[in-house]
């Protein structure tokens, strides 16, 4: 009776849909950004702490990155790199304008530059020393040290040319009623945590290499929308409120592959799940009892039984697309019992009659932290289960996901299992480095032959040979220490209504970006 | 009665001393510094200190307290920390939202529950009132985070009636208002119907049977009259908790809010910004409070005398 009721209904929401398309023919489409990129206060580089999507289509960068990491010409046509590394040469593609009509030149690189300097994210430009322009196409950085990583740093989503005159001009309104960038979408409207309107730039010319299409989009017109609840914007999709969801969480894999009008597409993963291990903690202060800790987790069951197979088993601590994640295979950690039963025994740990390990009168009892997303929680259980099967007692404390980081400060963590979302070696940095005691090196690992790696692999590297061999010998070396054990790498995919829009083929870009969007297409 | 008004709104003062003091508080009882959040990881305790001293965070509890209620009386509840814009104007942009989704849910079940309620009470103890309240039952035991996302499947996605989510046009308020509104309504009916019956066994009803009056007049002019009066205080006490209550709603619905506002500044440690919805959200159970009061005065002279 039911679903005659629904063929019925099916049948009546055709009829009116064939009536529709009059107004829908148009080349539109309304996105729903990822929940993680709920809340962007405005589209001002210069203020952001986070990016979403829509960054990428009002802003182009001065290079692109393609899904395989691998850097290609965007504003800049090419670039010239001094053997020593001691400056950068980016010849910038004649003809490129802002939305407001002016020429972006060589002065607004510079000028760009500099203004990043006061931002959160200036880091980024630290190395260098100052920019010179010696004509209109052509800016020169000349370098305090060589860094190589400054061409991701400048396809990263915060580096968006905007124009900096309009920046200064606008002031406080600059990203919310305005933003002015060369990108291949103009800012219609903002509203705060509720969607972002742009419409396309009709004088759009300078695609990338890496888009089909180098001339203006073919969308006219994309509204990006926010919604906080994953199960609302799945049934948004589901019933055609709007074509794509910029982002799915692996729990709505089945249902949209067996919806005949839906369709998933792959984007590159940048996410990794660890349980960080607190190496000034007892008895975790034994490197043999972190080693038997790493040991116990079973990747493996894990994507299989907690993430039915989609993704792919970490580990270690880089996602397996980065060159720097291609360690000696021995250092390598993955699930071997018998080797944490024998380290255990090693350092003197007894199991005893319920099973739980002793040393000195002493109950291997040690603490778990996670957060409470859903996520979480059913995956620490599982790490708990297989923790207690060599002989571990874990306890588990959840915290929100929003107080964890201050609780991570007090240092009283012993295990914990969290996830991260970057896709660049220097990451290893950002978790394990000595001075970031607490959050983020939530493991509390200050070792003195990994700070002098560090340091080699942060600052000592000319060339991006020379950067990935340094990272790799970085993140060999505290991988070989145990402050950590991988889990698990998370497909990352976008769902799209295939009746009303076309995706190209394979995405080139790191994520859905502007170089993306200009080749795809509303269905007429 | 004036005399009533003047004492009713100066008694609402210490509550709203109280009641700010705690909300103050709170987000200095909670765990994790607010500074945390707003240093880059690394930085030196100068730039800790700075930041201190640009939110008054150095000063003794007591003066920042003051700072605080100063500013808010004045009107300025200060400046967010994630998105740099003013607290009020970020409220004012959204507060229509949630008075309208409010509004409409409150008036959707009072007068949903008054009818089922007056249904339920005439027909006491047979059919028509064991359906309305095992319905009520029901209604008022859903959660609505979960009665949300069912009545999108069944309305936006099998019947396509309605959109499943955002705030565009009366269409996008219907489903929000009722899985509001159904809770909303249980409690109503409920009330009206004990209340009701209550009435009905009164002395004076009794009379008015002997005058011969007809029982849906008698039923509908002057039981409900009377009836009416815990009723209006329940309703009047619902007007803060609506608006409470629609946080998850408008989770659910991804409608802007205050609610969903207040949900998104907690994830991202916005103490201004978490202040002022709170304390929104109290001013509106106090005002709630205060009409319900007022109208009970209007309603039942008894209130007024023993007031003076």
């Amino acid at each position: 009776m039911f679903m005659t009721l629904k063929k019925h209904m099916l049948a009546a929401s055709v009829s009116v849909a064939a009536l529709l398309p009059l107004s829908a023919a148009a080349q539109e489409a309304t996105f729903v950004l990822g929940t993680n990129e709920v809340g962007i206060p405005s589209y001002n580089l210069l203020t952001a702490v986070n990016t979403n999507t829509v960054y990428s289509m009002i802003y182009d960068n001065l290079v692109a990155q393609d899904s395989d990491l691998s850097f290609h010409p965007y504003l800049a046509e090419s670039w010239d790199e001094a053997p020593d590394g001691m400056s950068w040469t980016f010849h910038l593609k004649p003809g490129v304008k802002f939305h407001n009509g002016k020429a972006l030149t060589s002065a607004d690189i510079a000028k760009f530059i500099e203004m990043f300097r006061s931002t959160e994210s200036s880091y980024m430009v630290d190395a260098i020393e100052k920019v010179e322009t010696p004509d209109d196409l052509t800016v020169k950085f000349v370098m305090k040290h060589p860094d190589p990583n400054i061409l991701y740093n400048l396809a990263s989503s915060f580096m968006g040319i905007p124009d900096p005159d309009a920046v200064e001009a606008l002031g406080d309104d600059y990203g919310i009623t305005e933003a002015v960038g060369t990108g291949p979408f103009k800012l219609e409207s903002f509203t705060l945590g509720q969607e972002t309107v742009v419409v396309r730039n009709d004088d759009y010319a300078w695609g990338s290499p890496l888009s089909a299409n180098k001339g203006p989009a073919k969308l006219e017109r994309i509204t990006f929308r926010e919604i906080p609840e994953d199960s609302t914007a799945f049934l948004e999709l589901k019933s055609g409120g709007v074509d794509g969801l910029l982002s799915i969480p692996t729990d709505y894999l089945k249902d949209i592959s067996s919806d005949p009008a839906l369709s998933v597409a792959p984007i590159p993963g940048q996410e990794v799940y660890y349980m960080p291990i607190n190496v000034t903690k007892e008895p975790f202060t034994d490197i043999k009892v972190r080693e038997a800790a790493a040991y116990a987790i079973n990747q493996e069951e894990i994507l299989q039984n907690v993430f039915s197979g989609y993704g792919a088993v970490a580990n270690n601590f880089l996602i397996s697309a980065l060159p720097e994640a291609q360690i000696d295979p021995a250092v390598n950690i993955s699930f071997n019992p018998d080797k944490a039963n024998a380290l255990l025994d090693e350092a003197g740990w007894v199991k005893g009659a319920d099973g739980v390990r002793e040393k000195d009168g002493k109950k291997l009892t040690v603490s778990l932290w996670t957060q409470n997303d859903s996520v979480f929680r059913r995956l620490t259980e599982v790490v708990q289960a297989q923790l207690k099967a060599v002989g571990f007692d874990p306890q588990i404390q959840t915290f929100d996901s929003s107080t964890i980081r201050d609780q991570y400060k007090s240092g009283e963590q012993q295990l914990a299992v969290r996830s991260y979302f970057w896709n660049n070696a220097d990451i290893v940095d950002w978790f394990f480095g000595g001075d970031r005691l607490g959050y983020p090196n939530v493991s509390m690992f200050n070792d003195p032959k990994a700070e002098e790696l560090r340091t080699k692999a942060m600052t000592g590297s000319k060339t991006g040979e020379e950067r990935t061999a340094n990272f790799k010998a970085y993140h060999e070396y505290v991988t070989s220490q145990f402050p950590y054990a991988p889990i698990y790498q998370p497909p990352q995919n976008m769902a799209y209504n295939k009746e009303h829009i076309t995706m190209p083929e394979t995405l080139h870009g790191t994520s859905i970006t502007g170089v993306v969007m200009v080749d795809v297409e509303a269905k007429e | 009665m004036l005399d009533y008004l003047i004492r009713r709104v100066l008694l609402l003062l210490p509550v709203f001393l109280a009641v700010s003091a705690i909300i103050f508080l709170i987000l200095h009882l909670i765990p994790g510094d607010p500074v945390d959040n707003l240093l880059k990881v690394g930085s030196g305790p100068d730039a800790r200190a700075k930041i201190e001293a640009k939110y008054g965070l150095d000063q003794p509890l007591i003066v920042q307290y003051g700072m605080w209620l100063g500013n808010v009386l004045q009107g300025d509840l200060g400046t967010s920390i994630i998105t740099r814009r003013p607290v009020s104007s970020m409220i004012a942009q959204v507060l229509p939202n949630s008075l309208m989704l409010g509004g409409f849910a409150l008036l959707f079940s009072s007068i949903m529950g008054i009818i089922l309620g007056i249904v339920a009470a005439a027909y006491r103890d047979r059919w028509p009132d064991q359906i309305i309240m095992g319905g009520v039952l029901l209604g008022s035991t859903l959660p609505s985070f979960w009665l949300g996302l069912l009545l999108i499947l069944a309305f936006s996605v099998q019947l396509s009636w309605f959109p499943v989510s955002g705030a565009r046009g009366w269409e996008s308020l219907v489903l929000p208002v009722l899985t509001i509104g159904l809770g909303g309504m249980a409690l109503v009916a409920r009330v009206t119907r004990v209340s009701m019956i209550d009435a009905a066994s009164r002395d004076f009803v009794l009379l008015l049977h002997a005058k011969g009056l007809s029982p849906a007049r008698i039923r509908l002019r002057h039981v409900l009259r009377h009836a009416l009066i815990p009723v209006v205080t329940i309703l009047a006490l619902r007007i803060g908790w609506i608006l409470g209550g629609a946080v998850t709603v408008e989770y659910v619905f991804a409608r802007p809010g205050l609610g969903l506002t207040l949900i998104k500044a907690l994830a991202q440690h916005d103490y201004p910004v978490v202040q002022a919805c709170l304390l929104m959200l109290a001013i509106a159970v106090m005002l709630g409070t205060l009409l319900g009061d007022i109208l009970q005065a209007l309603m039942d002279p008894r209130v007024r005398s023993a007031m003076t």
